[in-house]
């Protein structure tokens, strides 16, 4: 692959120019802390290094409302919402991140593959940046590097003074076409290391985490866990949501609208009549957590977490996930010696 | 292989808008339950199996997952029983023939009627778990001769709150069905069984070979009723259970009703009980 360069004061030119071609979204500075996901307006305000945004792109595809239908009450007549594609560049998108929107792809296209949010996903373009993992990340620990081009158009790899671009599809070229990118002969530099790791990989996990069913680690857990359900408003592979309807002023009319919603919350599994199935903290932190490295790898092969950190760095009460899954592989580790 | 790769490739359709339906007959069963009588468009037939749901929607107030209770063998028309207990079920309760509401489906996996084909059929039914397994008791009644003994077992709280009492009649007089009812407290006038609904399973006539079940009740009886069927000596393998749980979407989406890494509204509400034992969260 040709590596080209892009100095770090032609970054905002070269933001500049691609929201000439397509509508850009990029991390820009919310508030004094935090990094979010925006409409760019600025080409200046686009900040490439940076650790986490709090919501992943998945806001874009699943939005945290989202109309289902507008009813009239008069007539009980109804009109699908309009639902159009996002067609729109994404940039500075770190690669776990993209990883987590192939798991939303799977998990809106089997069974019933679903218009509102495979709509949503048409016309985008990917442009990724390499990331400096902190003191949360840990996604190498499931296959995804800091350097990782799978499903980017186009990837900026963070070297001295600039960029590093890789140019990966036709997308990418139709967007960098006619800007001026030097070819470089530096050498791609080595990704960061991770300070946090899962002890085993996926493959391993899938019989671990089975005989983790019991393990003391949930109820201990939920000792800590206040239920506010953080840890799946920021994972980007959650993708649960309630229906709600909200009727208008006027009483004449309203919209049916999807919103996220949580596996840690205890309406989540409340039936009519009040029987709550999944009623403890331990058992709702259990089916998080095993359904990121168990219900859905045993099928795909493939971890539903990331390894973005999200859920460890937003949690109100300081548990981490990697310690839970380590918890469970040191104790399956254990239990196997004393059986030899 | 890569996940992306894994991405079936179907086209995209919508999954979340109702069929506008009409409201042929409401009929009380109860203080609480009513049988609601509903006509998709167009005479459209539902196309349903015995066990199956659907999600019905009144706009402005909401949307919930019902049983089907009537036979896919009564076409043309099909029947929800429903007790009222929250925000919809209560203006439901409100609504007359003519009026319109919302039907998404059918959806899941019903019972699978060709294996209780050539079988005596066991029906356990606790209180509203007769609703659904109604739908089945009478496709067993509409193709009596594909089916072997018919066996019901239905429980209820107070002889009050028994549903379909008229229906109850004709299976009661119906030489080919062997109908059994209990309730947990009767009223002075009640002069039958009194006692929970595994009171019943010790004394039934079983031909153990030749005999499927279905199960459906509160998530309570359950265990006791495995615990009852099993010591009469009924294999796992002839057992198929019901169950309830929230099914907001109806289309594996909305994550609601997961047990396990099964969802209800794909492979349930209707299981074959060796299945559910690898699902912990199941009773």
């Amino acid at each position: 692959m040709e590596l080209k360069f892009l100095a770090s004061d032609r970054v905002e030119a070269f933001v500049s120019y691609i929201m000439q071609k397509k509508t850009v979204y990029a991390p820009q500075r919310a508030g004094k802390h935090s990094v979010a996901l925006k409409k760019v307006a600025d080409p200046g305000a686009v900040v490439l290094d940076y650790a986490r945004t709090m919501q992943s792109v998945k806001k874009f595809f699943l939005p945290p409302r989202d109309e289902l239908l507008q009813f009239n009450l008069a007539d009980q007549s109804f009109a699908p919402a309009e639902v159009k594609p996002l067609d729109a560049v994404l940039l500075g998108i770190h690669s776990y991140d993209r990883a987590a929107i192939d798991r939303l792809d799977y998990n809106f296209s089997q069974g019933h593959a679903e218009r509102n949010y495979l709509t949503r996903r048409e016309g985008v373009v990917w442009v990724g940046v390499s990331f400096e993992p902190d003191e949360f990340h840990f996604s190498g620990s499931v296959g995804i590097r800091p350097h990782d081009t799978e499903g980017f158009d186009v990837f900026l790899t963070r070297a001295r003074d600039g960029y590093l671009v890789e140019v990966l599809t036709n997308a990418g070229r139709e967007l960098t076409a006619g800007f001026d990118l030097p070819a470089t002969d530096q050498a791609k530099p080595q990704p960061g290391h991770f300070h946090q790791h899962i002890f085993l990989p996926q493959a391993k996990l899938n019989e671990v985490m089975g005989a983790s069913y019991n393990n003391p680690v949930w109820e201990e857990t939920a000792e800590k866990c206040v239920g506010c359900g953080s840890c799946n408003i920021v994972c980007p592979t959650c993708y649960c949501f309630n229906v709600e309807e909200n009727v208008d002023i006027k009483v004449s009319g309203g919209t049916r609208e999807r919103i996220w919603d949580g596996c840690m919350l205890r309406e989540f599994t409340e039936v009519a009549g009040g029987e709550v199935f999944r009623g403890g903290l331990a058992e709702r932190q259990r089916h998080r957590v095993m359904r990121k490295f168990k219900y859905l790898s045993d099928k795909t092969g493939h971890p539903w977490c990331v390894g973005c950190g999200r859920c460890t760095a937003y949690c109100t009460a300081g548990i981490s996930i990697v310690s839970i899954v380590n918890r469970c592989i040191s104790d399956y580790e254990k239990h196997a010696a004393t059986a030899v | 292989m890569k996940l992306n790769e894994l991405v079936p490739q179907q086209d995209p359709v919508d999954l979340y808008l109702p069929v506008m339906s009409e409201i042929r007959d409401v009929r009380p069963l109860t203080d609480l339950e009513t049988l609601y009588t509903v006509a998709l468009p167009d005479g459209r037939d539902l196309g349903h199996q015995p066990g199956q749901f659907v999600e019905v929607s009144l706009f402005g107030v909401g949307e919930a997952p019902f049983s089907i209770s009537s036979s896919p063998t009564r076409k043309g028309v099909f029947e929800l029983g429903i007790r009222k207990v929250g925000l919809l079920t209560e203006k439901l309760a409100e609504l007359k023939p003519g009026d319109k509401v919302g039907i998404r489906g059918p959806f899941g996996h019903g019972i699978p009627v060709e294996k209780f084909r050539g079988k005596d059929v066991l029906i356990v039914a606790g209180g509203i778990g007769l609703v659904p397994m109604r739908s089945m008791i009478n496709y067993v009644l509409d193709r009596r001769d594909e089916f072997g003994r018919l066996i019901i077992c239905y429980g209820s709280r107070s002889d009050k709150e028994l549903l379909f009492t008229d229906e109850m009649e004709s299976w009661r007089r119906d030489p080919g069905v062997d109908f059994h009812v209990t309730v947990d407290r009767g009223s002075p006038e009640w002069e039958g069984n009194t006692g929970v609904i595994t009171t019943l399973i010790p004394g039934l006539e079983l031909d153990l070979g030749k005999t499927v079940c279905c199960v459906c009740g509160p998530p309570v009886m359950y265990r006791f009723v495995l615990l009852a069927l099993k010591s009469r000596g009924l294999p796992d393998k002839s057992i198929y259970m019901s169950l309830e749980r929230r099914m907001k979407c109806g289309v594996g989406k909305c994550g609601h009703c997961q047990i396990n890494h099964s969802y209800v509204c794909q492979d349930g509400p209707v299981y074959h009980y060796p299945d559910l034992k690898s699902l912990e969260e199941a009773l």
